[in-house]
């Protein structure tokens, strides 16, 4: 186990809307070790998903020093940081984002035709309980199932970290439950780093860890040792 | 609250404009486009038609023009002025002259200046003065521009020929040589066609204006005339302009021949009279030439003859001179002859002698060397014998002779003690004998002595025999001695008596020979005295005979003399007389030529005739109006893609934009909003697009198509300035098929959307769910496609009307490029087939009218004798008037007839354009080219009314042939003859050049214009460079179209990657964070704009082919066919043009798509 696997250091990001600077990061400052299950926790507009985007590749911080299994993802170019999504980074939205015109199956192999060491998008399907679906479309899946899916897509690239955006914010309580249940499960088994963003603080108990968010600004960092399985909360 | 919310639905309105303003644009584009064009091509035509309208009215263009076969004069104009429908009326001269610059023969029309006349200010068909000033001189002119275009320029002189066919320049114009001071252009011209012309060549190459007196003619040879029809207001292209022409040119017609009666009662009446006292004077005159002739052939006749005695006479004496000298010339040889054998045979003889004397000589000389010898010999075996014999004799008595002595003496001693030993022993003997007792002993004894006497005895007798042997041998010594004494004397004795007789005969020999020596000598003497003697006999002999030669020889030469003289005078004369015949023939001939002449004049004025003609005669006037209908014709079908594919897009962009404002649809049908005002707000985004679309459109395309092809056509008409004309009609129409589409495409599409609940819409529309295609049934394609592929073809198949219009769109665009090519290629390749591959003959002599049918025969002969041609045809060529059922339809053709039917098969390939089928003409029909067939309607077997001089005759049709410019009409002599019953007269010669002559052309008929029987040569090969200057006007119509075509599908294809990245952008965000980069991100949306852009291709292919024949068929004109001919190169260029373009469209778009944010991917499904 790497300690301070991800690692921010003192990341600003402002947002400029007309006249009006929006300071989304505000001098972030965290770290997570590997393995580790973090929840970043934090009201609308706390900054956590510009965390998110930022520490996906999706965005880029105006000031500060963002480390990833040792490398410095602050500063790389357009290709490099688009390398960096496709090696490093499995992520799974809030809505799923599923290629309406790909079955299941081709949707995973959306992601791993692009990875250069990459699990069988069967394998995929089965170990996250789809096996029989494989071959529906988006539209003739449950929204779990559909989150499912994204989750398989993203963990067939064997992404060195998987980024979760709200992955319970469009399901119901069971079935966000069981995505919960099925990212805890991913964690513990293979061992994958999981950074989770959520409204929700009720679901902290089941983390490794829990980085609290503020009007962009980390306001704690808290080490749960004895995380709870999903089944054990409720809320 | 309503005044409110309109407020917030207006300011709604406005920034979803802004919002959306490639949405916004792309539609007001396609429809600007569709409204530009289609109004700009609908305006072209009227705006064509304007222009012209207006230069005629403004140049005062004559409604009317009469031609007579006799002129006109003033009575006559008076007639016409008469009738109601004439409102003025302008005299003109027109002449066709040659003129030769550069050493070519071309044709030119003089024309005289338009005049003003006495009731009216303007000037009929008013000049454009384009440079310098109109003739003020006399001797000045002006000359239209386009000639200027050859090089010529103000201030340069044009001269006439000389000779102009039957008539002389002189006899024309006033003066030879015009200064050019001006460049006009005037409106009898409109376009480069000049017309025909009996003269020269047959066509008109420029016109020039002179002022009307330098014309010499009392007779005017044009009137125009303008009518009430181009005084009231109508337009000169309309149908009532045409009817009231009509009806006026019946009217001049019908006064036409009251005053042709009145031209043949005064003028035709006195020329009659001048010819028949011509004719009376000819014929005396004639009369007494010929007296004249036979006079002079007589006297000739006469000197002949006695020429022909002398010379006789003359002959006969040197002939007996000759014969005399010829009989000395034999004796001589014979003298001579005898002289040479006697001499011969003299010198035999004494060569004979000589040869004796010298063998005497010889025998002599050898009988002396013997003798010599002999006694030499003799005298040395003698002096030997001698010696011998004294040697013999010394030893003999010197030694011989005493040695046997002694030996004998010796002997005798010896014989002598013997005796006595014998006598002793005989004693012993004895005295024992005496002894009786003879004892043994003594017994003994005795047979002792008596053997030693026996023994003594017999040597006594050897000695004995010995002696008398030796004294023998002596005897005999001696004896031989004496005998060879007696020998060698002997042999002394006759050696003297030899030796003196050999000296004797010796002497004999010496006398003999000198005596022959003396004879010889004689002889030589003799031989030489002879030959002397002959010899001078003989000299004397020739130098007679050499005098007598001399002298025949200049008796000869003196007769010769007289001959020639003789001859040379009778020459003279009869020179004298052929040259006075000819001198009196041509005189004659030339009287009668002017009597035919004359005769023919009245011929013709005697069949007067008036032509009176309207416009359409005008060469491009009517070409014109159908150029105008051309380009009409392709304005009502060329903007069909663009409508189709603006509807298309319409369609597409508004229903996808309702589709996305669902929510907002909804949430306003919540609130309480009315269905008009929700959809008032796409109808008027729609109205605003489409409007807006129109009158930028509608302006850009009528401010520049029209003024486009106006100025292309005006490469072929000489007009001025265009005049636009806005089609307002076309302009509303295209409008409101534009707005009403899209907006009723926005209603619509609201409307279905307002059917359902505000609670549904306010819910995500499900997205279109993923559907299988018929395509995943194929495993074997399927499983070979990658994920990029299956979702494009999953896309492609999803959204029908997208594919439609793209599809459409792409393959319009390619479609337009392929016909841009196509036109291009078919009309490159007429000149080609036209002339190279249909018709062979590179050079056409026109030959003068006036030569006779064997004066043509014996220069074609020496057009064959040319080997840089490799084939000539005496043909006839001319123009002729075809009519077809009815006679309003004509049309000017070429009439062309072969003298020599293989040769006419060389130069022209008859054939069937598909089949290339061989059609030979046959004497029982005509072949005419393909066009006219097309443009009347004639087939095989039908009937074609054709003019010769104005007469009309009818035609069989026995076969229909390739031809691509111009149009002809093919037939026999033989055929010709049988049906106009005519005379042909051969005009012209048609040649091929051989091959390695071709660089040297110009130059070969230059050669042979020196010849004066050739008028004027054409070249083909000119014609082909000027056919091809013409069409580089083209390269313009083909860029227009090829811009046409970008505009197509750039605007359609950008409307489609629009629509499909706007679609898409969550799904393009998400496979950003999936990490795709931006090249692989593009493909995955691009992938389906090459698709179709192939598909589309693959289809305007097909389209480009059909939509190039469609243009070429409204492009058609009577003179021309064009070929459809689509290089395949031009298929090629469409296809990768078209591929381009988009390529285009997928860049411009990929910034547009590297722009969008991942972050999209976060937000919710709205």
């Amino acid at each position: 186990m790497i300690k301070n696997f991800v690692e921010f250091d003192n990341v600003y990001k402002r947002y400029k809307m007309g006249e009006v600077t929006i300071t989304a990061a505000d001098g972030v400052t965290f770290s997570i070790n590997e393995g580790e299950f973090a929840v970043v926790v934090g009201l609308s507009g706390a900054g956590k998903t510009t965390v998110l985007n930022i520490l996906g590749g999706i965005d880029s911080c105006d000031e500060g020093r963002i480390m990833v299994g040792g490398k410095d993802i602050s500063h790389l170019n357009k290709r490099e940081l688009a390398s960096y999504r496709r090696y490093d980074i499995g992520f799974v939205f809030q809505f799923y984002n599923l290629v309406p015109n790909l079955t299941a199956k081709e949707n995973v192999e959306l992601a791993t035709q692009i990875c250069r060491d990459s699990i069988d998008a069967d394998t995929v399907l089965d170990s996250v309980g789809l096996s029989e679906r494989k071959n529906n479309f988006p539209s003739q899946l449950s929204g779990g199932e559909q989150q499912r899916v994204s989750i398989a897509r993203a963990l067939a690239k064997k992404p060195k970290l998987l980024l979760c955006d709200e992955p319970t914010g469009a399901l119901d309580y069971n079935t966000g439950k069981n995505i919960l249940k099925l990212l805890q499960t991913k964690c513990i088994e293979d061992g994958m780093t999981v950074v989770l963003i959520t409204h929700n603080s009720a679901i902290t108990p089941m983390a490794n860890r829990v980085i609290n968010m503020r009007s962009g600004k980390v306001i704690s960092n808290v080490v749960n040792h004895n995380p709870l399985p999903i089944e054990k909360i409720e809320w | 609250m309503k005044k409110q919310g309109k407020k917030s639905l207006r300011k709604n309105i406005i920034r979803e404009i802004l919002n959306t303003k490639s949405r916004f644009l792309s539609i007001l584009a396609i429809i600007g486009i569709s409204v530009g064009f289609y109004t700009g091509l609908r305006s072209s035509s009227p705006s064509m038609m304007e222009t012209a309208r207006q230069y005629y009215g403004d140049h005062h263009l004559a409604d009317i023009s009469l031609v007579s076969t006799v002129g006109f004069d003033d009575e006559d104009i008076q007639t016409i002025k008469k009738t109601d429908c004439v409102k003025e009326i302008m005299p003109a001269y027109t002449a066709d002259l040659i003129v030769s610059q550069k050493n070519v023969d071309s044709v030119v029309r003089v024309h005289s200046l338009p005049q003003k006349t006495k009731t009216n200010t303007n000037v009929m068909n008013e000049l454009m003065l384009l440079e310098g000033h109109l003739p003020v001189k006399d001797d000045e002119c002006v000359v239209e521009s386009y000639y200027m275009k050859y090089g010529y320029k103000i201030g340069d002189v044009i001269k006439f020929s000389e000779k102009t066919e039957k008539t002389d320049t002189n006899d024309i114009l006033k003066h030879q040589e015009y200064k050019i001071v001006g460049i006009i252009d005037s409106p009898l011209y409109v376009t480069y066609q000049r017309g025909s012309t009996t003269v020269g060549n047959g066509s008109v190459l420029f016109y020039m204006m002179i002022k009307p007196e330098e014309f010499k003619s009392e007779r005017y040879t044009n009137l125009y005339v303008r009518t009430r029809a181009s005084d009231s207001k109508v337009s000169d292209f309309s149908d009532e302009y045409a009817a009231m022409v009509e009806e006026d040119l019946k009217t001049i017609k019908s006064i036409s021949g009251e005053c042709i009666n009145r031209f043949n009662a005064t003028t035709l009446a006195d020329a009659q009279k001048e010819l028949s006292d011509a004719k009376k004077e000819y014929a005396d005159k004639k009369k007494e030439t010929q007296t004249k002739l036979t006079d002079g052939e007589k006297k000739l006749a006469d000197g002949e003859y006695e020429l022909f005695e002398k010379i006789t006479a003359g002959r006969q004496k040197l002939s007996d001179g000759k014969r005399e000298l010829d009989d000395a010339k034999a004796k001589l040889a014979k003298g001579q002859k005898e002289y040479s054998d006697k001499l011969t045979e003299a010198k035999r003889k004494l060569t004979e002698s000589q040869m004796l004397y010298a063998d005497a000589q010889n025998q002599y000389n050898n009988a002396k060397t013997d003798y010599d010898t002999q006694i030499a010999q003799a005298q040395s075996k003698l002096n030997a014998a001698q010696t011998e014999y004294n040697n013999q004799y010394t030893i003999f008595y010197s030694s011989t002779k005493p040695n046997a002595e002694t030996k004998l003496l010796l002997m005798k001693t010896a014989i002598d003690t013997c005796s006595d030993v014998l006598n002793k022993t005989r004693d012993e003997i004895e005295k024992l004998k005496n002894v009786e007792l003879l004892t043994d002993d003594i017994q003994k004894q005795l047979d002792e002595q008596n053997a030693k006497l026996n023994e003594y005895q017999k040597k006594i007798d050897e000695y004995q025999i010995q002696y008398s042997d030796g004294q023998k041998q002596l005897a005999e010594g001696e004896q031989q001695l004496a005998d060879a004494k007696q020998r060698l004397d002997d042999a002394q004795t006759e050696f003297q008596e030899q030796k003196a007789n050999g000296a004797l005969q010796l002497a004999d020999a010496q006398n003999q020979l000198n005596d022959a020596n003396a004879q010889l000598e004689n002889g030589k003497l003799e031989y030489e005295s002879a030959m002397t003697t002959g010899m001078l006999e003989l000299q004397a002999a020739q130098t007679k005979i050499t005098e007598g030669e001399k002298e025949l020889e200049s008796g000869l030469k003196e007769l010769e003399k007289q001959e020639k003289t003789g001859l040379e005078t009778i020459k003279l004369s009869r020179e004298k007389l052929i040259q006075g015949k000819y001198e009196a023939n041509t005189k004659l001939s030339e009287a009668e030529e002017k009597l035919i002449d004359a005769e023919d004049k009245i011929e013709m004025l005697k069949n007067a005739k008036w032509y009176v003609n309207d416009r359409d005669n005008n060469p491009g006037y009517s070409g014109l109006t159908e150029d105008a209908n051309r380009v009409d014709n392709i304005a009502v079908v060329f903007p069909v893609f663009f409508v189709i594919v603006a509807a298309l897009v319409c369609l597409t962009t508004m229903s996808r934009m309702v589709e996305e404002r669902r929510t907002e649809i909804g949430t306003l049908k919540a609130l309480g909003y009315s269905s008009f005002d929700i959809c008032s707000k796409y109808f008027v985004y729609a109205f605003l697009a489409a409007s807006l679309g129109s009158i930028i459109g509608g302006t850009i395309g009528v401010l520049t198509l029209p003024y486009i092809i106006v100025s292309t056509y005006g490469i072929m008409y000489m007009l001025p300035e265009t005049v636009l004309v806005i089609s307002w009609q076309s302009f509303v129409v295209s409008s409101l098929a534009g707005i009403l589409c899209t907006c009723a495409v926005a209603v619509i599409s609201c409307f279905r959307e307002l059917t359902l609940a505000p609670a549904t819409l306010m819910r995500p529309k499900a997205p279109k769910p993923g559907k299988r295609i018929l395509l995943e049934h194929i495993p074997f394609i399927w499983k070979h496609m990658n994920f990029t592929s299956k979702v494009t073809a999953r896309n492609l198949f999803r959204y029908k009307a997208r594919f439609l219009m793209t599809v459409i769109g792409v393959a319009g665009c390619t479609a337009l490029i392929i016909a841009g090519f196509g036109l291009k290629d078919s009309i490159t390749v007429i000149a080609g087939r036209q002339f190279g591959e249909l018709t062979k003959y590179n050079q056409i002599y026109a030959l003068s009218e006036a030569e006779t049918a064997d004066k043509k025969s014996y220069l074609m002969s020496q057009f064959r004798k040319d080997d840089r041609f490799s084939n000539v045809l005496l043909v006839y060529q001319d123009w002729t008037n075809v009519y077809a059922d009815k006679k309003e339809d004509r049309l000017e053709i070429h009439m062309v007839i072969g003298e020599n039917q293989h040769e006419f098969e060389q130069m022209f390939i008859l054939r069937n354009r598909q089949t290339h089928q061989k059609i030979s003409l046959s004497d029982d029909g005509a072949v005419i080219s393909e066009r006219l067939a097309e443009v009347f309607g004639i087939k095989v077997g039908d009937v074609l009314n054709f003019t010769v001089d104005e007469e009309y005759y009818q035609c069989k049709i026995s076969g229909i042939t390739e031809n691509y410019a111009s149009n002809y009409l093919y037939m026999t002599e033989k055929y010709y003859q049988q049906i106009t019953e005519n005379r042909l007269r051969y005009n012209m010669i048609f040649t091929m050049t051989n091959d390695q002559y071709k660089d040297m052309e110009s130059d070969i008929a230059n050669e042979w214009m020196k010849n004066k029987d050739i008028v004027t040569v054409s070249l083909i090969s000119d014609q082909v460079d000027a056919i091809e200057d013409t069409l580089e006007s083209l390269n313009f119509i083909v860029f227009v179209m090829i811009f046409c075509a970008g505009l197509l599908a750039v605007v359609v294809l950008y409307n489609l990657t629009n629509i499909n990245i706007a679609e898409r952008t969550r799904e393009i965000a998400t496979i950003k964070v999936l990490g795709f980069y931006d090249l692989e991100t593009a493909n995955y949306v691009y992938r389906e704009n090459i698709v179709l852009t192939l598909v589309g291709g693959a289809v305007g292919l097909l389209l480009g082919s059909l939509f190039t024949d469609f243009i070429m068929d409204s492009l058609q004109m009577d003179m021309v066919m064009f070929p459809k001919v689509v290089e395949p190169a031009s298929y090629l260029y469409g296809f990768l043009l078209t591929f381009a373009f988009s390529m285009l469209v997928n860049f411009i778009m990929y910034f547009k798509m590297n722009k969008i944010s991942m972050v999209e991917s976060l937000k919710s499904v709205d």
